[in-house]
């Protein structure tokens, strides 16, 4: 599903992703982590293509994303989901209309949209709240709508920056879950985060980045004590 | 249909920022309208002072009327000439007396040939260049039959002086103001688009493409423009009607020409400008900021 060769990506003198090579086969659950600064972010860019390696290569379903026209980065991210630590909704607009943007753009039926948004909505635990405003919503329930709009053209992909970096920990869990069953569902999920309570409590494959390289790559972490604010 | 959708929906939310770019359009609108009115005056007045310049030939004494209206019929086959009038001598003199009753006795022991008489040429619009004038009345003299051909000459050099200065400033001012314009239209829309910075980032994370995004701002800058220029019609001609109408004597008089509202086509021109610039400095906006997004 991912391939990534000899990733290197500088920034002047400062290298921010060292000869970092992965695969990630489709259906998988994988963390990246590692500390602040470490690459994390930056590795999620080059998937959705905001950023280019210096040198490397990178494939994505078969696609070469290393050398992509902004125009086909457009089409890149209509088959992939993103979830930011921030959230990226727009406050004045409904959840629904939110949800509805990922759809709006590749030309989708207005019946269609309806459809697909109440699903979404549905999966997240958002039933009955689509035309509630953005902004007037809680951390966790703006997450949820980010990942509603983040499935709602149902990707191969989901990418999550940090997607619980903004929660407190009942909450962090809660989007967890939401993003456990979507991986259930057999969509392949990338999160970046340095959380490791959530990676404890929901062990997955987890990539090591420190300094912009890849200094482990485990099957599955440890379970150890579960962290205090888990449920 | 979808996109008209988005188009009402991105007014509605941000009916702020339309209003202020609808209102900058304006202004700069009103600002090219109100030199657009003061060219067209200073055209007409220009054109009157124009009418006014003409050339007085007076026949020497002796020559018949009946040679007189010969030269008149042959000057009026002239290309330069627009039109002749002429003046006997006893039509001169009616008008001196008229003007000067003091010298009537003087004309009166004078007789009826005390004045010459002469022809009023006035010269088409395109050979009243100070030189042209002169070329003119140089061949004029060459055909004799005149005891003077006077044109003023020290008048219409000082008109075609200072209409050439006119010109430069006009020329200048205008340019000016449609940088000002544009300058002023282009950062307010660049500000505008900045304050939706969010909208224009998550749609490019969702997978729009450029023209999905251009397409609805396109559209509200076309009816920013439209309706900038009807508000700039509108207040331009409150102003005219107020304040110009009320001066109309006044200005009639120094003038030569009384002030004019801007015709319908320029009117029409106002309203395209405004929709251009709107669609023009949104189009530039939009693609100067996606450039920047990842």
């Amino acid at each position: 599903m991912i391939r990534l060769y000899h990733i290197v990506k500088s920034y002047g003198a400062h290298d921010a992703l060292r000869d970092v090579s992965v695969h990630i086969e489709k259906g998988e659950f994988v963390y990246f982590t590692g500390p602040s600064g470490a690459g994390k972010s930056t590795l999620l860019k080059m998937l959705y293509g905001a950023e280019r390696p210096s040198s490397g290569k990178m494939l994505v379903g078969g696609l070469d994303v290393t050398t992509l026209e902004r125009e086909r980065v457009a089409q890149l991210r209509r088959n992939m989901g993103i979830v930011f630590q921030d959230f990226k909704l727009l406050p004045r607009r409904t959840v629904a209309d939110n949800v509805a943007l990922a759809l709006e753009v590749v030309g989708a039926p207005r019946d269609q949209i309806e459809r697909r948004v109440s699903a979404a909505l549905n999966i997240v635990g958002l039933k009955g709240r689509d035309q509630s405003l953005a902004g007037e919503l809680s951390g966790g329930e703006k997450q949820r709508v980010a990942i509603a709009r983040a499935i709602v053209n149902d990707p191969a992909v989901l990418l999550c920056d940090e997607p619980t970096g903004n929660l407190d920990g009942g909450m962090a869990v809660e989007v967890m879950e939401i993003l456990q069953a979507i991986h259930l569902r057999g969509t392949t999920v990338l999160v970046a985060t340095h959380d490791q309570g959530l990676m404890n409590r929901f062990p997955k494959r987890v990539l090591r980045l420190v300094a912009g390289k890849l200094t482990s790559h485990e099957s599955h972490v440890r379970r150890g004590p579960k962290p205090p604010e888990a449920r | 249909m979808e996109t008209m959708r988005r188009v009402v929906r991105g007014i509605r939310e941000h009916l702020y920022f339309f209003s202020v770019s609808t209102g900058v359009i304006a202004s700069a609108l009103i600002l090219l309208g109100l030199f657009a009115m003061v060219v067209r005056d200073v055209n007409g007045m220009i054109g009157t002072w124009q009418a006014d310049q003409h050339v007085s030939a007076y026949f020497a004494a002796g020559v018949s009327s009946e040679t007189q209206n010969t030269v008149k019929a042959l000057l009026e086959q002239r290309s330069e000439v627009a039109k002749i009038e002429h003046i006997s001598s006893a039509e001169a003199a009616v008008w001196m007396t008229e003007r000067a009753p003091d010298l009537d006795p003087v004309l009166k022991e004078l007789g009826p040939d005390a004045l010459p008489a002469s022809l009023e040429i006035t010269l088409k619009d395109n050979q009243t260049s100070p030189q042209q004038i002169a070329a003119f009345v140089e061949t004029l003299k060459a055909q004799g039959g005149w005891e003077d051909v006077d044109y003023g000459q020290d008048w219409v050099s000082r008109v075609h002086t200072f209409l050439s200065l006119l010109t430069a400033l006009g020329v200048a001012f205008g340019v000016a103001t449609v940088i000002a314009t544009l300058f002023l239209v282009a950062n307010t829309i660049h500000l505008v688009v900045h304050a939706r910075q969010d909208e224009l980032e998550i749609l490019r994370l969702v997978g729009a493409s450029e023209q999905y995004i251009l397409g609805p701002f396109l559209i509200e800058g076309v009816l920013q423009g439209l309706l900038g220029g009807t508000v700039a019609t509108t207040v331009l001609y409150a102003i005219h009607q107020g304040l110009l109408v009320r001066l109309h004597d006044l200005l009639a008089l120094a003038m030569g020409t009384a002030p004019t509202f801007l015709p319908a086509a320029q009117v029409f021109v106002l309203l395209v400008l405004g929709a251009a610039v709107g669609a023009g400095a949104s189009w530039f906006a939009v693609r100067r900021f996606l450039a920047g997004l990842p």
